[in-house]
Parts: structure tokens; C-alpha cells; sequence
């Protein structure tokens, strides 16, 4: 099964994820679905449907839209519905206020759609439970598809999660790359989860051919959290992505039980990424080494460096991980704090013009206008030592008339002054973010192969383009009389080593050697020194 | 992964002991000289893991063909193990830190430092140390530990924390990091122009790609199943920053081949192993190899548009990939596709987009070789064009990452018509006035005047609507940035000096599809109902909002007139309240 999050076709399927867009910060998730299976979702007529404040919406009226699209309301046959007494009263109660306001609709309008995929009619027509969808006078949702980013402010809350700000850098800074295996500790609510799986994604199984499958292991010891993002992940198509255990990480570690039929067998993740959301990240430290004393498979990739991330609201626990990172060996250790604004933009409306309209300063606009102002004053007041008690009545009403006139208009879209600032919700701090990074292990016989290897001089490819054939049969005979064992391989570059040896130790870049006579064009790459670009 | 360990002709940044960084490509057999930390051959260090420190050995401790060493973790944390082990409780687990005593209490400490009389030589005997034999850190150490007067096993490590400290400058060590984007970010910000990636820290670059929705798609899954898969289009000034983040997130930026090759050689015959890699960088000649021709990608790929003839993206170079010249076997070959304003909207005015003269295959076959040859390559290079002119042009794309100096407004207005419903529109820009603007275009209540404006005013572009405003949801500008943390033993703190400059900003909207004709919003009305409103069960606050609802009150609708497009649903409850209008888009 493919995930809406990851791959998705111009139209919302069912069993799709979709994030229905209520107005801004509030989506709402909803998995598409034709059958009535709990029920919440029963005694409609029209099959499943979601209620919002904004309307209700039969899921056959979005099964088959773009995504994108704006899905308008639908008017419900609430009447079979045995729900909780409040509830019930309240749904009559807008259903009769939308009966007021309804105009006349034509039925077929419930059908318009917005997009011109070819086979959207296919898929409505397929999905929609049949029964004709009536649409309601008002309200509408945008159908959208399912990102990370929406699913993080709309998820089902069961711990603090990771936002965007957090989690974007995080994963940016900890090589969260397609192909990448990264260890998540604890899954809590799934936010994190759900961004490292879109980060590491690059094939649903090992049988796309792809060389290294992208995937995260998410631990989490809170047995009904680990069931509900076990749960979640199957049901967002991300199961074959992310892999979840029940698991105390402090106390058991990383090892996986990938293999459902063999319980006993843990195997290591190889993981090269590590997100650690946990109360006590330097207890987990101990087990994310490149050796382990009982003899345990380490949980590290052993072909690449590891990066870490830690993520503690609490300085003491920051400085406890940055201590036990140091012991452990781990390098390039530095600690920031993520401070986020989202910044308000709108339009300030200054000026006595805009007097008495709500969210306008009834402030002069410049000193002419409050000039302007003051003149009008001093005339009125003129006029009223002039005037009569009557006629000072009248103007009293005059008054009254002119400050009531400017609510009809509207503040205009493009007047004013247009403005921006922070947001009046500002998180000032999330957590400490700690990053470390533990190279791959390097032993002396590893060093040593190395060495042997890229020996003082070796040769370089031409830049005459060659067949691989061609290439493989020089390469061949050049390396016969020469063969050398290193480590069970075959490594022709031996023999350049010994006709190199005289030159050792002369600290110079051996020039083109005469004694490489072989036959073929060679090209030395320069010195690059001073190559710095 | 691309960085196991250090390949030939990679490009790599090298961090030396005053934290600058440098670049360099490590071309086999070369040497690189990091000036006063003295010089090193790049055979030492091809094959050996990335992160790694090493040391430059001075010619008496070479041998074996030796001339680094690594440095271990241990001796690279010496100064804050020892002060861990003064100031914690929690025991270390190296036997010889806990044998320097954790009793040392800070006062001795502060004797032993702090008193400059202490330390037997002087400058100018350092000075000459340097010139010395023993010119690597390592001696130095040596002997300004054996001449401390007050050198004991309590005080052991102290020392070592103090010379270290004191002199870290004179070492004569290096540590190879893996030329990423984040590493490519980190060296632009400290050591280059900053401003030719427009000031992007890494935290807007990351952002940029969530926001972005920017991800890898299946090889097979985008084949098979008419799914769109991993479309992005782009707008890039930044030299290539912005197409090299979108590869990285897309897995089609580092090469892998350079080490493949090797493997899989390897496999069949060891022989070639030196000999393989080279090849790859090296050699220009395309089709002889690679079956699939330039910029074939239709899935997981990158569209560029472009203000010049040819696109900017020089910074690709660091991850070998010139597109002047491009090397068919890196992945961006085919899935980078560029093209011109020009060609994406007046394709008729380009002459590349013109179909060449056909030549009759007798005619050709007579042809000498070389007119034969160029009329081919033309023939290729129209067909190219066109599909991706025309390609580009049919749209249905997955996102859209603006980094421009050119106006966003400009740029939005061509190609937001261009994205699939539901994808994400993300500007990146190094000052906020721009994005302001922008946001105040998608205003809603700008949408609202839109809708509701007479057809003959529903022009776009028009001076009041420069780009359709019903076509993003949800604009909104945001800015993030880190702060830096020094943490040491009883003394953490956020770092004192910091880097100035442009704070960064970034917009996002989502592309939606408005339906057509009359749609109307329901809402809650604004003022009247307020009160009553906040006994309204159903007006529980969401975890972002909740302190929209108190405006957010009642219930409205408000009316259009058949013919228009709709409102959203934050128009409602927002009519005379300017501030929520606002806040809302
Ligand atoms: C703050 S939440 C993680 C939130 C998550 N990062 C997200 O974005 O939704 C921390 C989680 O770690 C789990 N946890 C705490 N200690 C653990 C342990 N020793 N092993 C596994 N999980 C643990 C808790 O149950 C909790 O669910």
C-alpha cells in the first residue's frame, strides 16, 4: 500500500488521508472512507459523513476531487441517527437555521467539480455511496493532502510533539537523507515520526531496487502510544516505512525485532540518524555504541558516521547528555535552542476618515489633516456661541449621523499602511537541541588496507572515455605480473606501491613516473594545492 | 550512503584548529597545504572515514608511509573530560581520567593556571619550538608539560587542559567533514560572500524544505501508478543552494556512484578499483555510456526557470555537477531540468524551441560525418526543449521554491497557476518587505474584494490584484532561527557574539482549486454573539488558535452574487475586524 503522504495521484482516493483545511490552524484529518464502520458514522443516508463547524461532508462527495479543491457543504439526513440528546438538538437547531438561510439549489450543482482530471468521474462514480448528495447554502472545506506539517498541528495530542521549526532543523542537521536509518526514541504522539518518514523515504520495499531503503525505527515504551502509532502508520500507508517497538529503551536498547515470525532474533537497525525525545537521554547513550561489552550487535550503521539529536526542555538535562556524549566518544557536540516567529502582516488604517470603523486608529493621518481637524473644531465652536439652544439640538443629531455613517463602509483592502510584526502566540522556547556526531569505527587494519590502497602515487583514469570491457582487460594485464594479497583481495594498485617506494618519504608529489610505461594514455591530476575554490 | 568514506575527486570541507573552513576537491596524488598547519597528501586521507581528526606528523614520527594520525575522541574532549570529572559526580568510564583524581578541587586548579610564572617558557621560546623538529602540537605539549614547576599526577590533565587551551593555535590539526548542503551552508555563512546564497542560514533552508513538502518518490510506484510523484518547480538566485537542497531531500544530489563503481568493480574484478572512479568525473562524453539523455526525468525532478540564457548554479560544481557541461552518470543529469522565462512563456520567440529543418535520410546518409553529427545534435537538443518546454508548460507540478531577487509577485503570478491542487508554494527571502507584500496580495481580504468584485474588474494582473488571490490558502510568513549554546561544566551559556546580517524569511501558501461558482461561507458572526459564544461547545479552541475564537464567534454567511468565486471560510466574522483579516491569511 502506498502512503498519501508520499505518493499521491491528482485525485483523493478512498482510504486516502486527507486534511480537510477548516480555516487556518485548524485542519482536520480524515481517512476517506465509503463504509460505515463505527458508529459514529452511522444512520446517514449518505454513507460517511464529516461534520465541522463549517458543514457536514459525505466522504462521496470528496472521494474522486482534486486535491486542492474547495468541497462544499452538504445537507445531511440526520433524521435515523440515534446520537446523545445534546447533540442532537444542536444538529437540529443548524439544520433549521440553514434551511432559513438556504437558497434555491439546483442538485446537479452538488455534482459540479472544480478539476478536469481525466477519470475523476470514474472515481466518483465509483466510490460515491449512492445516494445523491443535496449541497447545503453555505460552508466549505479545502480537501487537502496529508503533509507532516498539517498532520503535525492536527494530530491527536497524547504527549508534547515536535513542531515544524524543532523538526525541520533537526532533521536537516542530523542527515535525515533518502535511504537514511534513523532510530526515533519515543514515538509519543507521532509528529516527529511522520517528517522523519517523508526525510528518509525513497522506496516503499527493498524490491524498488534501490540500494538503501530508507526507514525509521520508532521506540516507545508507553504501551497504548506505541499501539496508537503502530496503528497510525498503517493506516497512513507509512508501515512499511516506519518500523515501531514497545520498547524501554533506557533499559533494552535498539536492537529490532524486524521479523514478525521470529520473536527471539533482535537485529540491529544500522541506524545512521538518531532522534532522542526521551526525559533521560544520556541513559540511552550507553547503548548507541560502536561495540558493546556483552557482545551485542551495536545498533550503528558501521559504514557511516551517526548523527545525533537529543531534545530536552531542561538546561541540566542538555548538559547530563553533552557529559555522557563526551564519554562516549561522540565529536562535533554543540547545543542551540530553536526560537521561532510567525509574523503578522496586515493593514494599519490611521486617519479621522476612518473614524468609528473598528480596527482603524481615529488618529489624525499627518499634522495637515489634524489641522484640518482642529479648524473644522474651532469653527463649530464659533457657530455654537452663535447659535440658538434649538438649532444646537439639531446639530447635536448632525453629530450623531456623521459618526454612525463610517460603519457601513468597509476598511478598504488596499488602503492604509500595510504592516507587519510577530504574532501575539510566541513559543519562546521548545527544548535544547543537543547534536553530536560518532564517526564510523577505524581500526589499524582497516588503516592499514587504506593505506595500502591509496599508496603514495596512484594512477588516474584517463579522460578519453573508455568502455568498462576495454578498461577491465588493461587493467588486467597490467596487475599480471605484479598480483599481491591484502586482506583476501586482489589489489592491483600493489605494484604501483613498491616502483613508488623510492620516493617515499620526500614529503613531494611523486611527478609523472617514467617507469609507469604502460601503454595506455594516462591523466595526472595536478597538485591542487591552492585549488581552494 | 555517499559518505562512507572520503572518495577521490569529491569535494570536501576541511576544518582546521582556528574553525575555518576550507574546500577543497581531494584529487588522488595531490597535496594540500593548509598554510601555517602545514600540508598534507591527499592519498592519506581518500578511503578513511569522514569526521575524523587528524594530526600532521612531523617527518621523524613519519613512517610506514604514515604522515596523519587519527586523533582520538578522548584526547579531542581532554579539556572538558577533566573538568567533567572535577565538577560531576557521575563517574568517567576512562580508567586514566579517573586516575587524575576527581578530588582535584578548583582552587588548586586556580593556582596551577593562573599564575603566568608558572609556565617555564616563554614566547619566543614557543616561537622556536615551532621551528623546531618537534613542530607538531603534540611536542609542544610535551614540553611545556615537562617544564611546568608545579606539574603533578593531580594536576596532570588540568595542564593538558591549559596548554591545550592556550595552545590550540599552534596544532597542527585538520578534520575532513563531508561536503553537504548544511556544511556548504555553514562555510558560505562564515567563510564566503554570504550573501551569494541571499544569506540562507541553514535553519531557512530546512525550513524551506518541509515546508516545501520537498521528498523522494518511489522509483517504482512513480512509474507504474498515475500518481504525481515529486514535481518541484523552482526559482534559484542562489547560486544553486537552493536545486542542491531540493536534490539532497530528493536523493538525487550526492553522487553515489563515485563508491558504487568501485563495489561493484570490485566484485568482478579488484583490478580496477583505483582506476574506476576516476572516470566518473572525469570523461564528458555522454551517450557512449548512458542510454537515458539530459533532463528525461519526469518524476522526482527538479524544474528550473531561469532569467538569463543559461542558469546559475555554480555551487553544483561542489557536488560534481557542472550543468554547462554536465556528467551523464550524476543523477541531476537527468532530473534537473532548466529552462528561460522566455521558453516557459513566449516558447515561439526562443529559437531553440524551433523545430529544425528536417533532412531527408538519403540526403543524410550522404551527408559527410560531421554535418551528419551536428544534425543530430541539433535535432536532440530541439527535442529536449520541447519536452520540457512543453512538459513545464502542462503544469500539474508538486511545489514551487522561490529564492529570488527578481519580484516574487512576478513570479508567483506565472507559475502558481502552474502547480497541482494541493501543493505547497514556498519564497525564501533574506528581508521581510517582500514577503509582507506577498502575503498581503493572498490576503483574504483581498480574496474577498476579488470574489465579489465585478467581472470586468476581475482582471489578473491588474494593478489591485497583481496574482489571482484565490489560488493560495493560508499565507503566511515566518522566520526561525538557532541560537548557539556553549556548554561546559559550570559554565553554559548562549554564545556572546553571534552573526548579524539578514534574518531570513519565508512564505507559504497551498495552491488550492476554488470551485466554481456560487460558494458561500458559514461562520460566526463578529460582535453580536460574543458573549454567548463562549459557552458554545462547539467552539473549542484548537491547540494554535485559541485565541482566534473569541473573534471567530456566531454564526454568519455572507452573500455572493451567483456569478463569483467563493470566500473562504475566513472571510466570515471578519468583516469590520481588519486585525482578524489579517491574522488570518
Ligand atoms: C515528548 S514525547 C515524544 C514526542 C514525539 N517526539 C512527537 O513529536 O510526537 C516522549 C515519549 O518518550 C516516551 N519514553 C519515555 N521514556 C522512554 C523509554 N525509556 N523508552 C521508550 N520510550 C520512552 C514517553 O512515553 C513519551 O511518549
Amino acid at each position: 500500500m502506498v502512503s498519501s503522504f508520499l505518493s499521491r495521484g491528482c485525485v483523493a482516493k478512498e482510504h486516502d488521508l486527507a486534511s480537510l483545511h477548516l480555516r487556518r490552524d485548524q485542519s482536520l484529518p480524515v481517512v476517506l472512507s465509503t463504509e460505515v464502520t463505527s458508529a459514529d458514522h452511522e444512520g446517514y443516508a449518505e454513507g460517511v459523513v464529516t461534520n465541522t463547524r463549517f458543514g457536514s461532508f459525505p466522504h462521496s462527495t470528496m472521494i474522486g476531487a482534486a486535491w486542492g479543491s474547495q468541497i462544499r457543504a452538504s445537507k445531511v439526513d440526520t433524521g435515523s441517527r440515534g446520537r446523545k440528546e445534546a447533540m442532537n438538538a444542536k444538529a437540529k437547531a443548524k439544520k433549521r437555521k440553514a434551511e432559513a438561510l438556504e437558497q434555491s439549489q439546483s442538485r446537479s450543482q452538488s455534482r459540479s467539480r472544480t478539476d478536469t482530471h481525466a477519470g475523476d468521474e470514474d472515481a466518483v462514480a465509483a466510490a460515491a455511496a449512492e445516494v445523491e448528495v443535496e449541497v447545503a447554502s453555505s460552508g466549505f472545506v479545502h480537501i487537502l493532502p496529508p503533509t507532516p506539517e498539517n498532520w503535525t498541528i492536527s494530530l491527536p495530542h497524547r504527549t508534547q510533539v515536535v513542531y515544524t521549526p524543532d523538526y525541520s532543523y533537526i532533521l536537516h542537521r542530523i542527515r535525515a537523507r533518502p535511504g537514511s536509518r534513523l532510530i526515533e526514541a519515543g514515538s509519543g504522539s507521532g509528529s516527529f515520526t511522520h517528517a522523519a518518514a517523508r526525510a528518509v523515504f525513497n522506496a516503499y520495499s527493498a524490491t524498488s531496487g534501490v540500494e538503501s531503503v530508507g526507514k525509521v525505527f520508532s521506540f516507545e515504551f508507553h504501551a497504548e502510544r506505541h499501539r496508537r502509532v503502530k496503528a497510525e502508520m498503517v493506516e497512513h500507508g507509512l508501515d512499511t516505512i516506519v518500523h515501531t517497538e514497545h520498547r524501554d529503551v533506557y533499559r533494552d536498547g535498539f536492537l529490532v525485532h524486524e521479523d514478525e515470525e521470529n520473536r527471539d532474533r533482535k537485529t540491529s537497525p544500522q541506524a545512521n540518524a538518531i532522534f532522542l525525545d526521551l526525559p533521560a537521554p544520556w541513559e540511552a547513550v550507553p547503548h548507541l555504541t560502536r561495540e558493546h561489552q556483552d557482545g551485542k550487535p551495536s545498533a550503528l550503521d558501521p559504514n557511516s558516521a551517526v548523527h545525533l539529536c537529543t531534545f530536552s526542555p531542561c538546561i541540566e538535562q542538555a548538559q547530563k547528555t553533552v557529559s555522557s556524549l563526551r564519554r562516549h566518544d561522540w565529536l562535533e557536540i554543540e547545543m542551540v535552542e530553536m526560537q521561532q516567529k510567525r509574523i503578522e502582516v496586515r493593514r494599519e488604517y490611521t486617519g479621522l476618515s476612518y473614524d468609528g470603523m473598528r480596527g482603524a486608529n481615529a488618529y489624525a493621518a499627518d499634522v495637515d489633516e489634524a489641522l484640518v481637524r482642529l479648524r473644522e473644531v474651532e469653527r463649530r465652536a464659533r457657530d455654537f456661541h452663535a447659535r440658538t439652544l434649538s438649532k444646537r439640538q439639531q446639530a447635536n443629531g448632525q453629530r450623531q449621523q456623521q459618526q454612525q455613517q463610517p460603519d457601513v463602509g468597509k476598511l478598504p483592502f488596499n488602503g492604509g499602511k500595510l504592516v507587519h510584526r510577530t504574532e501575539p502566540e510566541l513559543k519562546t522556547h521548545t527544548s535544547y537541541l543537543v547534536f553530536a556526531i560518532l564517526p564510523r569505527a577505524w581500526t589499524e587494519e582497516d588503516e592499514a588496507t587504506a593505506r595500502a590502497k591509496w599508496s603514495k602515487h596512484v594512477k588516474i583514469a584517463p579522460s578519453v572515455p573508455k568502455s568498462q570491457r576495454q578498461m577491465k582487460k588493461e587493467a588486467k594485464l597490467k596487475s599480471r605480473g605484479q598480483p599481491q594479497v591484502l586482506n583476501g583481495r586482489v589489489d592491483g594498485e600493489m605494484g604501483e606501491t613498491t616502483t613508488e617506494k623510492t620516493n617515499a618519504g620526500t614529503g613531494e608529489s611523486t611527478p609523472r613516473a617514467e617507469a609507469e610505461a604502460e601503454a595506455e594514455p594516462e591523466a595526472e591530476a595536478e597538485a591542487p594545492g591552492g585549488l581552494h575554490v | 550512503m555517499a559518505f562512507a568514506t572520503i572518495q577521490p575527486f569529491q569535494y570536501v570541507a576541511i576544518r582546521l584548529p582556528s574553525e575555518n573552513i576550507r574546500v577543497e576537491q581531494i584529487v588522488p596524488n595531490g597535496q594540500i597545504n593548509l598554510g601555517k598547519y602545514g600540508s598534507f597528501h591527499t592519498n592519506q586521507i581518500i578511503g578513511r572515514p569522514y569526521n575524523l581528526t587528524f594530526e600532521i606528523l612531523d617527518r621523524s614520527e613519519a613512517q610506514d608511509g604514515k604522515e596523519l594520525r587519527i586523533v582520538s575522541a578522548a584526547e579531542l574532549h581532554a579539556v572538558a573530560l577533566v573538568e567533567q570529572a572535577e565538577t560531576e559526580d557521575a563517574p568517567t568510564p576512562r580508567t586514566d581520567l579517573d586516575d587524575t583524581g576527581a578530588q582535584s578541587t578548583p582552587k588548586s586548579n586556580v593556582n596551577t593556571h593562573d599564575d603566568p610564572t608558572n609556565q617555564k617558557l616563554t614566547m619566543a621560546e614557543i616561537e622556536a619550538l615551532k621551528q623546531d623538529d618537534l613542530g607538531s602540537g603534540k611536542g609542544l605539549i610535551e614540553k611545556i608539560m615537562q617544564s611546568h614547576s608545579t606539574l603533578d599526577q593531580k594536576t596532570a590533565f588540568s595542564l593538558a587542559k591549559y596548554t591545550l587551551r592556550k595552545h590550540k593555535k599552534y596544532l597542527k590539526r585538520f578534520c575532513i567533514l563531508p561536503l553537504d548542503v548544511p556544511t556548504l551552508v555553514d562555510w558560505m555563512m562564515a567563510d564566503r560572500e554570504f550573501s551569494k546564497i541571499m544569506e540562507m542560514r541553514n535553519e531557512a533552508v530546512a525550513l524551506v524544505g518541509c515546508w516545501a513538502n520537498i521528498h523522494a518518490s518511489d522509483p517504482v510506484i512513480s512509474l507504474s501508478e498515475a500518481s504525481q510523484s515529486s514535481r518541484y518547480l523552482v526559482v534559484d538566485d542562489t547560486g544553486g543552494l537552493i536545486v542542491a537542497s531540493m536534490a539532497e531531500r530528493m536523493g538525487i544530489l550526492h553522487q553515489q556512484h563515485l563508491e558504487d563503481g568501485i563495489a561493484k568493480i570490485e566484485e568482478e574484478d579488484p583490478d580496477e578499483q583505483a582506476e574506476q572512479p576516476e572516470v566518473v568525473p572525469l570523461h564528458k562524453d555522454k551517450r557512449q555510456q548512458h542510454r537515458q539523455s539530459a533532463m528525461s526525468a519526469a518524476s522526482n525532478s527538479i524544474t528550473l526557470v531561469h532569467t538569463n540564457q543559461q542558469p546559475n548554479l555554480s555551487l553544483l560544481r561542489y557536488f560534481n555537477f557542472d550543468p554547462n557541461n554536465p556528467t551523464p552518470s550524476h543523477p541531476l543529469y537527468t532530473n534537473l531540468r532548466s529552462l528561460s522565462w522566455l521558453q516557459l512563456l513566449e516558447p515561439e520567440s526562443d529559437l531553440t524551441y524551433q523545430e529544425p529543418e528536417v533532412i531527408a535520410p538519403e540526403e543524410l546518409a550522404n551527408a559527410k560525418s560531421n554535418r551528419r553529427s551536428a544534425y543530430y545534435r541539433k535535432r536532440r537538443r530541439w527535442e529536449r526543449v520541447k519536452t520540457v518546454v512543453d512538459e513545464t508548460r502542462a503544469g500539474d507540478f508538486n511545489g514551487l521554491i522561490v529564492a529570488s531577487y527578481t519580484d516574487p509577485v512576478s513570479i508567483l503570478q506565472h507559475l502558481v497557476p502552474l502547480l497541482a491542487g494541493g501543493s505547497q508554494v514556498v519564497v525564501y527571502s533574506p528581508s521581510v518587505e517582500p514577503l509582507v507584500r506577498l502575503a498581503d496580495l493572498y490576503s483574504t481580504a483581498r480574496r474577498t474584494a476579488f470574489i465579489n468584485a465585478p467581472a470586468e474588474e476581475k482582471r489578473v494582473p491588474s494593478e489591485d490584484f497583481p496574482v489571482d488571490p484565490t489560488l493560495l490558502l493560508g499565507a503566511s510568513v515566518q522566520t526561525a532561527r538557532v541560537r548557539q549554546w556553549q556548554v561546559l561544566p559550570g559554565r553554559t551559556h548562549p554564545l556572546m557574539t553571534g552573526r548579524g546580517g539578514a534574518e531570513g524569511y519565508v512564505f507559504v501558501g497551498t495552491r488550492v482549486l476554488p470551485a466554481q461558482g456560487k460558494v458561500e461561507a458559514r461562520g460566526r458572526a463578529t460582535r453580536t454573539k460574543k458573549t454567548k459564544a463562549l459557552t458554545d461547545p462547539d467552539d473549542e479552541p484548537s491547540q494554535l488558535s485559541f485565541k482566534k475564537q473569541k473573534i471567530a464567534t456566531g454564526e454568519a454567511v455572507s452573500a455572493h452574487t451567483a456569478s463569483t468565486l467563493p470566500p473562504s471560510n475566513e472571510d466570515l466574522g471578519v468583516e469590520p475586524m481588519i486585525v482578524e483579516q489579517n491574522g488570518e491569511s
